[in-house]
């Protein structure tokens, strides 16, 4: 029952979450910020726009991508295996970018490319995290994961690589080239507006979710410390994102598979052995 | 009769009716033989759970033995025809060796015909998929200016070559195996070099050779099984085998490499592009490089942990450059090519680890592959056929002009790709077999990298070419047109047969119902949508583009290599395998 209410919700809490960010993103500049509620005033506002279409295969794409993604959620609340919701996160990238592709946009051809690269280079860590969890619970099923006891300690560098994931996925400085707000106005966003953006704004809400449900996964058995982890992270990389510029997409895809993967091999290697 | 002498001698009676007839009956013959091979395949699956065996007679062998003379004095004739002198060298050395093997006699006998489970999916493959595109070939091949008789004959060398495959997959003889494999060698040269230009010439000269190193590998291979274990049968071998003397084994894998295209090996599949587009579509899918993981199935019983983690190594390696290759490419043909040449390395790979979860895993990509493969290169030839396009950069927008193309290229790449069909569930389940044995070797962490990075290379590929299909403008006047019958109902047959394979992917419980129906449902409903959803209440807009009104000409993006990691592509996967002979050795 718990789970139907969460799978419900979760662009709700999503929501929440982007707008806690905001919150939290504007007292770290110490200014004062939007309202807690400010992502779902502007759903609100959305809705009453007019409607303007470029092309419906872009729109269907667009929402098509928006619906994988609920769907994705929903299979790691519900507790399916790993490897398999990863896989399925992957189509949901897959339906963007060919959303982004199917119009004569610049902006819009360069922002699905990037998100293309980016999915080079977050992809394979985290098909590694999936065997690493593997390794340790001999099973690629979330509820196992859930039952069992915290693998934090076990998984540590490979729980380092996937601090790396989180920016690209949330588009966070360092790693935001795919999105690029001042340089490619958003990438493959830019087409859609009004009713149809609201897909495209509560896809993002989800993609929180997806992120920081995984990363709970760390702490297996033990909710409590998982939301601790979850909450700690979600500063961490809010700090990181105040902080530092926004570099390369050759570089973001270079550092993020050298050291991901170099962190993930030891990792695994180091299992293996135990 | 039993099935199996059926499915190897119908075929050779189908080729010759088929030699001097008219279109019409030609037509006919083909439509039947094709209809009774794939159901005696089915029948042979479902209802016969039996091993059959069988012994030759001596006159047979005998037979056998003249006939391997001729084909191998008609490599060297060939070769002193085109003045080739690698071909001639190797069929030389070929005849030489082959002439040691006749004049060993082992002593431990055992039955030349050996037909079971894997054989029976194997028969599958070869013949449903294999008929299917003979059945459009009817149609390909009339398009092209040749004489009646060439073109006929185009059909036989297809129906003969479903003969040699369905026989190469039922014996357990090695000698038998040699000759078949040269008889497959045989086919392909003739079929890739069909066209008779210089450039297929060459290509089939390039095809000959390279697999005449294949050849050489088996008969090598023969010799030390002769020597080390008294036999030249393959259940006999991998019986006895003495995990010390693994040469045989080793060198058997080599020529697997070979007939899959694996790098090095991989410039002979490349070039089999030149040739009328139903030969890439049956050498790539359903016969010739699915030669190599069977072989590699049949070896991996005997395998050392040394042969199948190193085997594994390269396989999957194979698997990562091959995919990395195909990125900067831009001929359709050559992107579904490379593609081919990453997924039987990855296949390879699973044979090779040998457990029962990645032998089914091996299966079932050889099942689905030759299924998604078929179907994308008869929209290829449909492609150069109905609308003169070879390259992905000139098919802009080709969905408004034959969206049914467009369909079966996306359902291709989908099913090669993405839950739940069953090239996907196979590399899921590859990744859980490697998950599996790092807990025994961590080495094999290297193959996890190499699929996990390969994977996502391929699937990127294959969506950077369906962007292509979609990128149109505003709204553009839809000009369809008409494609044949002949062309249509084989890829309808094709992407019956993947939805069926769902179905059994589901009875086998490979996935939970979940994992099948939500995929299934979230990629159904695309095309749905796209043919109901008009949006007719909201306003047409041209793109924002930020205001900018340049006129622009949106192309693809590549992602070339330098010819640097080109080389050392081919170096690393040289030096893995003279690591496993030179392992293999010590």
């Amino acid at each position: 029952m718990i789970e139907i209410v969460l799978i419900l919700f979760a662009p709700v809490i999503g929501g929440f979450m982007y707008g806690f960010e905001r919150v939290v993103r504007a007292r770290m500049q110490n200014r004062q910020g939007p309202p807690l509620l400010q992502p779902f005033y502007d759903m609100y506002k959305l809705l009453n726009k007019q409607a303007f279409i470029v092309n419906p295969y872009h729109t269907i794409l667009g929402i098509m991508h928006f619906v994988t993604l609920w769907v994705v959620v929903a299979f790691i609340i519900l507790g399916q295996n790993f490897l398999y919701v990863i896989f399925l996160h992957l189509l949901s990238t897959i339906f963007i970018i060919l959303a982004g592709f199917s119009v004569k946009s610049i902006y819009s051809h360069i922002g699905s490319n990037r998100e293309l690269l980016a999915a080079i280079a977050y992809e394979p860590i985290l098909i590694m995290l999936a065997v690493g969890f593997f390794l340790i619970n001999e099973t690629f099923s979330i509820s196992a994961i859930r039952e069992n006891s915290p693998s934090i300690i076990a998984l540590f560098l490979l729980f380092l690589a996937y601090l790396m994931v989180i920016p690209i996925k949330l588009k966070k400085s360092p790693f935001d080239a795919s999105e690029a707000h001042q340089e490619i106005v958003g990438g493959v966003e830019i087409e859609f507006s009004g009713l149809f953006f609201e897909f495209i704004y509560m896809a993002k809400w989800l993609e929180y979710v997806f992120v920081y449900a995984l990363l709970m996964l760390f702490m297996g058995s033990n909710t409590v410390l998982g939301l601790a982890l979850a909450l700690f992270i979600f500063f961490v990389i809010n700090l990181v994102d105040n902080s530092t510029a926004r570099i390369k997409m050759t570089h973001l895809i270079k550092i993020v598979l050298s050291v991901g993967l170099t962190l993930g091999v030891v990792n695994l290697i180091g299992l293996s052995y135990v | 009769m039993t099935t199996y002498s059926i499915l190897i001698i119908a075929p050779l009676g189908f080729s010759a009716m088929t030699l001097f007839r008219s279109i019409t009956i030609r037509n006919l013959i083909t439509i039947a033989a094709v209809l009774g091979l794939s159901a005696l395949s089915v029948k042979n699956i479902l209802f016969s759970n039996t091993q059959v065996v069988e012994i030759f007679p001596h006159a047979v062998h005998n037979l056998f033995i003249v006939i391997d003379t001729v084909i191998l004095l008609y490599f060297l004739l060939q070769g002193i025809i085109t003045k080739n002198a690698l071909v001639k060298l190797l069929a030389i050395f070929q005849i030489a060796l082959y002439a040691i093997v006749v004049s060993l006699s082992p002593t431990l006998i055992s039955n030349d015909i050996l037909v079971d489970d894997t054989s029976s999916v194997m028969y599958l493959v070869i013949n449903i998929i294999g008929g299917i595109i003979i059945v459009y070939a009817l149609k390909y091949i009339e398009s092209e200016e040749f004489s009646r008789f060439k073109k006929n004959a185009f059909i036989a060398m297809l129906f003969f070559f479903l003969s040699v495959m369905n026989f190469i997959v039922s014996t357990n003889n090695i000698e038998i195996f040699f000759l078949l494999f040269e008889l497959t060698t045989l086919c392909s040269y003739l079929l890739i070099g069909y066209r008779n230009d210089e450039l297929s010439v060459q290509n089939a000269q390039k095809a000959l050779w390279m697999n005449q190193i294949g050849g050489v590998a088996i008969l090598v291979a023969l010799i030390f099984s002769i020597i080390q274990y008294d036999t030249i049968y393959f259940d006999i071998l991998i019986k006895n085998i003495d995990k010390v003397y693994l040469l045989p084994i080793v060198l058997l894998a080599v020529a697997a490499f070979v007939k899959g295209a694996s790098i090095p090996f991989d410039k002979w599949l490349l070039g089999a592009m030149v040739a009328p587009t139903p030969v890439s579509a049956i050498l790539h899918s359903a016969t010739m490089v699915k030669i190599a993981p069977y072989l590699m199935l049949k070896l991996s019983p005997a395998m050392s942990d040394f042969v199948s983690l190193t085997i594994t190594l390269i396989g999957t390696f194979v698997f990562f450059a091959a995919s990395l290759l195909a990125l900067g490419k831009d001929f359709f043909k050559e992107i579904l090519g490379y593609s081919t040449i990453a997924m039987l390395a990855l296949m390879m790979a699973l044979a090779a680890i040998g457990t029962p979860e990645a032998i089914t895993a091996c299966l079932v990509f050889i099942l689905f592959h030759a299924l998604s493969k078929a179907l994308l290169f008869l929209q290829a030839g449909i492609l150069e056929k109905s609308f003169h396009l070879k390259y992905v950069n000139d098919i802009n927008g080709l969905v408004n002009r034959s969206p049914l193309v467009v369909f079966f290229i996306i359902i291709g790449f989908a099913s090669l790709t993405l839950p739940p069909f069953g090239a996907f569930i196979a590399k899921f389940m590859a990744i859980e077999s490697i998950a599996g044995e790092i807990a025994n070797n961590p080495l094999y962490v290297f193959a996890l990298i190499f699929v996990a990075l390969g994977s996502v290379f391929l699937t990127l590929l294959y969506f950077k070419v369906v962007t292509k299909l979609f990128a149109k403008d505003v709204d553009v006047t839809s000009r369809h047109v008409e494609i044949s019958k002949f062309y249509t109902i084989p890829s309808f047959l094709l992407f019956i047969l993947l939805i069926i394979g769902i179905y059994i992917s589901f009875e086998k419980e490979l996935l939970s119902f979940m994992e099948i129906v939500v995929p299934l449902l979230l990629i159904a409903v695309v095309p749905v949508l796209f043919a109901t959803l008009f949006f007719k209440k909201a306003h047409r807009v041209k793109e924002y583009n930020c205001g900018e009104k340049d006129e622009i000409v949106l192309n693809m993006y590549y992602f070339h290599m330098p010819k640097t990691v080109h080389k050392y592509i081919i170096n690393i996967s040289i030096i893995g395998m003279s690591l496993l002979i030179v392992g293999v050795l010590l």
